[in-house]
């Protein structure tokens, strides 16, 4: 009874009773929806454009922030050592045109899938392999520290994190709407056969597409690191953005953002206001949850388009 | 029963399925509009039209693949306002698809089992014993199907996986696989579609067969004219989602409306 | 040569459908079994059983129950390490709760707790497909371990959140469990457990059930229409699975690691079983077997070739080897032969038949 209610009402009576601090935690929320958003963004690239779900796109985060990392600690001035992971990740976007999705150009989903599988072992290990694999803390001199806006507060760094996802998110939609290789990359979404016989060069379109989800997944290594740290765990931001994407649409660029919005969110309040009655660690799994349920009633997520069927 | 001159019997037998003011739309395309038609029990019963005109999204009707927003389809005297693949298919409905639908991943001959699923008594636990029941289920099926398969005469790719079988066996692989149900009423969904001459007249023959030892009933869409007035009883035929003649062979041959649709000549 | 079929006819259809119609096949089974049963425990060491062929037995037994629901159902789980758990900890609440209850008994019911809780996560499969689904199943993966950790009626309130299997004999006397038992008993144990459900799992997929799950898989729309049921099939699937999955949970704790913590179940669990049956074939037996084969022995030899080459790689390097090498050896075996190691077997037999001649 007492667990019941300490479910069902008590947290709505905590939120009721303490406005600002609710304020607040969803704020948190929000903010931390943009770091899952900008990882979001690698895989809605990569799935519009050549329809596969890239499983490794967490791993190109850790792999990214690790070789930016793994230079600065051995000297290297911030500027080139951001230039030449940028360099790695459109090599790493060659090779894995070259390797991977050329030679499984026809193959279901679900092996592009298990592909994706594969090459995030395999950037794991290299990964750790060339940096080792401890923490590595990652500075770039971007502001942090609390801020009180009309009596919330707020942390300076999540303002730069959504800063950066709003330059991003709109630079990748005007890219995709109004440019002639967006248009392409479309068109290669929609249907590849098709798309090959207008001539628009499938392999070119993919390097594109991969090189430039390794941009954002550096981008989104960069605020990870800066504040988590650069270690492993990264790799689960890969498993993180699912849900995302399962409430955003697959295919949607503003997806990816609401939906990391709506997931950051539901963590936090889930967290602070049913945790404790529920033992903590309520963030394991309610975004999970919460994808189940949007898979139950509207599986195409808020953006999506509905998906017929036709024998 | 031999061969088409029975065709007037079979033309006034007692109807098997009756569609009535069937309309289907997906978003703002009608696909269907108001089509009614019946079809007799034993008949060979042939619907055809330009591309387009909604042959097979008739057919998906009546197995229950798509719901018709308006309409009625009555099947052996019960009638409803939308078919359950499920119940069509134990009620004796079946069928080939235009882009065949077989299970890739299995041979020829589990394919054809599969069909004989709805007549199988057996559960997880006896099939995990393979004791008993679900032994005697399993040969029992086994030796139906080999009739099967021999009617159809391809034993010899029984354990072929049916990925790698050319074009013209699959549709046959896949017509088996509806008569392994034991159908009473059989939608064949451009069975001669991409075949040869040769393969056009063994299909032919196959569907005539079926008809004449089985006493199935059969639905087809086809696109082979010749095949078409050889084989069926009567024809429907729909253009635009709509029917414009309904008729033998010959009635339907020398009508003016499905001439000019044929031929593209176009009505408001 | 040797492995011809000519002269072997089958005069029924009974003697068609048998698991292994050809003669040389048999006798390589019954082989196998002989070594299984006598060679290995009389030969092999306790290093060799308990962290060899005892994990091995156990790994199958998962690949074998994932490969039933993702290989021939067709529907994508990343569950496995919850599930697993769910055996385990099943098995665990069961034995302690009941002393006096056989052990065989306890793990099957287990099995049972696992396919119920397969069976609740497997219902949203109708609606969801694909990778979609896999989403379900990392949910009830995150949702199970937490639960594990977090309720701590499931350790009956240990402390450190880690369960010990308690002792439990079969036969009276012959312990395989805890601390009295021996090497060999936990093996023999392991291995009549797993072979009885491997041949329970062959004989499924040889009938209706496994037709019914190979449509679905193949295509479920087509299967509906000829009258499968899609969402009692897959749900049939997840039960099925599950069960194998959580018995082989239950395997894990009592048989081969004794004592377990939620931990050992969890993503990367799921991913690497995920992984065997990649690498051994999807939709097949004997590919659970040999993908499970590949897992356990590939750490043994990087571990121990290197020396023999004569050169030393620290240990952190082999677990960082062992990722780029499973990773390489995913896209390889997806773009080469997507059926995995089975179906290279199968080559390999195809070949023999005409051995020693060219073609």
């Amino acid at each position: 009874m007492g667990f019941l209610y300490s479910i069902l009402i008590d947290p709505f009576v905590q939120i009721a009773q303490q406005p600002a601090f609710f304020l607040e935690v969803v704020i948190g929320g929000l903010l931390a929806g943009v770091m899952y958003s900008l990882v979001a963004l690698g895989f809605v690239l990569i799935f519009k454009a050549s329809g596969v779900f890239n499983f490794a796109q967490g791993t190109m985060v850790l792999f990214a922030a690790l070789t930016l990392v793994g230079q600065m600690e051995a000297g290297v001035p911030v500027w080139i050592a951001l230039i030449t992971t940028a360099i790695v990740m459109v090599i790493l976007a060659f090779g894995v045109e070259r390797l991977v999705l050329r030679p499984l150009v026809n193959q279901a989903p679900i092996i592009l899938f298990m592909a994706t599988l594969g090459i995030s072992y395999f950037l794991e290990g290299l990964g750790q392999l060339l940096w080792g694999g401890d923490v590595h803390t990652l500075s770039l001199g971007i502001p942090s520290g609390p801020l009180i806006v009309r009596g919330v507060l707020i942390n300076k760094f999540d303002l730069v994190a959504a800063a950066v996802a709003g330059v991003l998110v709109t630079s990748l939609a005007l890219f995709f709407q109004k440019t002639a290789t967006g248009r392409a990359l479309r068109a290669v979404a929609d249907d590849h056969q098709a798309a090959l016989s207008v001539g628009i060069p499938l392999k070119h379109i993919w390097v594109i597409v991969w090189a430039v989800a390794g941009l954002v997944a550096l981008v989104a290594g960069i605020m990870w690191g800066s504040n988590l740290g650069v270690q492993f765990s990264l790799v689960f931001l890969a498993l993180k953005a699912l849900p995302v994407l399962i409430l955003g649409g697959f295919e949607s660029v503003p997806g990816a953002i609401v939906g990391g919005l709506i997931v950051g969110v539901a963590e936090k309040v889930g967290e602070v206001f049913w945790g404790p009655a529920l033992g903590g660690g309520i963030e394991d799994w309610i975004a999970y949850v919460l994808a189940l349920v949007f898979l139950l009633f509207r599986p195409q997520g808020l953006f999506g388009e509905r998906i017929i069927e036709r024998v | 029963m031999s061969n088409r001159s029975d065709a007037s019997a079979r033309a006034s037998g007692a109807v098997l399925l009756e569609v009535e003011a069937i309309s289907l739309a997906f978003g703002g395309i009608n696909a269907l509009s108001d089509v009614s038609f019946d079809v007799k029990r034993g008949e060979i019963r042939a619907i055809i039209g330009p591309n387009g005109a909604g042959k097979s999204s008739m057919l998906n009707c009546i197995n229950g693949f798509y719901r018709p927003q308006s309409g009625t389809i009555t099947y052996k005297g019960k009638a409803v306002h939308r078919m359950r693949p499920h119940d069509a298919a134990k009620n004796g409905i079946a069928r080939t698809f235009q882009n065949i639908a077989l299970f890739r991943g299995m041979t020829t001959l589990d394919n054809i089992m599969t069909g004989r699923l709805l007549k199988t008594r057996s559960n997880v636990f006896y099939d995990a014993l393979y004791l008993g029941p679900a032994r005697r289920e399993e040969l029992k099926h086994r030796e139906f199907v080999e009739h099967v398969i021999d009617f159809l005469e391809i034993q010899a790719i029984r354990k072929t996986p049916v990925g790698r079988l050319p074009y013209g066996l699959q549709k046959r692989v896949e017509l088996g696989r509806a008569l392994a149900a034991e159908p009473d009423l059989l939608l064949l969904d451009e069975p001669m579609a991409g075949m040869n001459v040769e393969e056009k007249e063994d299909m032919s023959r196959f569907i005539l067969d079926v008809n004449d030892e089985f006493g199935t009933t059969i639905a087809l869409i086809e696109h082979d004219m010749g095949v078409v007035m050889d084989i069926s009883d009567r024809i429907v035929v729909l253009d635009y989602g709509r029917k414009i003649a309904d008729g033998t062979p010959d009635a339907v041959r020398t009508d003016r409306a499905v001439i000019d649709a044929y031929l593209g000549v176009s009505h408001g | 040569m040797l492995y011809r079929e000519a002269g072997q006819f089958k005069t029924s259809y009974a003697a068609d459908q048998a698991i292994l119609p050809i003669l040389q096949d048999r006798i390589g089974l019954a082989l196998i079994l002989l070594v299984a049963y006598v060679v290995v425990p009389l030969v092999g060491n306790e290093y060799w059983l308990s962290t060899i062929m005892v994990p091995f037995l156990v790994y199958a037994l998962a690949a074998l129950g994932l490969n039933l629901l993702t290989g021939y159902a067709g529907q994508l789980s990343l569950g496995t390490g919850g599930f697993m758990a769910t055996g385990a900890f099943s098995a665990y609440k069961i034995a302690t709760a009941f002393p006096q209850l056989n052990i065989v008994i306890v793990i099957l019911l287990a099995g049972l707790v696992a396919a119920a809780v397969g069976l609740l996560f497997g219902i949203p499969s109708l609606r969801i497909k694909g990778f979609y689904l896999a989403v379900a199943t990392l949910a009830a993966q995150f949702f199970l371990i937490w639960l594990f950790n977090k309720v701590p009626w499931f350790t009956n309130d240990s402390a450190s959140g880690v369960i010990s299997a308690p002792p439990r004999a079969v036969f009276g006397h012959v312990f395989v469990t805890g601390a009295e038992a021996n090497p060999q008993g936990k093996y023999l144990f392991a291995l009549t457990i797993v072979a009885l459900m491997a041949l329970a799992a062959k004989n499924m997929v040889r009938t209706s059930t496994g037709r019914a799950w190979m449509a679905i898989r193949d295509m479920d729309i087509a299967a509906e229409i000829i009258g499968i049921r899609p969402l009692s099939t897959k749900l049939l699937a997840f039960a099925v699975s599950s069960f194998y999955v959580g018995v082989a949970g239950a395997l894990w704790a009592f048989v081969y690691t004794g004592a377990v913590e939620p931990l050992a179940f969890d993503i990367d669990r799921s991913f690497q079983i995920l992984f065997m049956i990649i690498i051994g074939g999807l939709g097949s037996i004997l590919g659970s077997f040999l993908g499970a084969a590949f897992i356990v022995f590939l750490p043994i030899f990087l571990n121990n070739a290197p020396p023999y080459l004569g050169f030393q790689i620290a240990v952190s390097t082999v677990t960082e080897l062992q990722l780029i090498i499973f990773g390489v050896l995913i896209v390889f075996f997806l773009i080469v032969e997507p059926n995995g190691l089975a179906r290279l077997w199968q080559i390999g037999k195809e070949k023999l038949r005409l051995w020693p001649f060219p073609y």
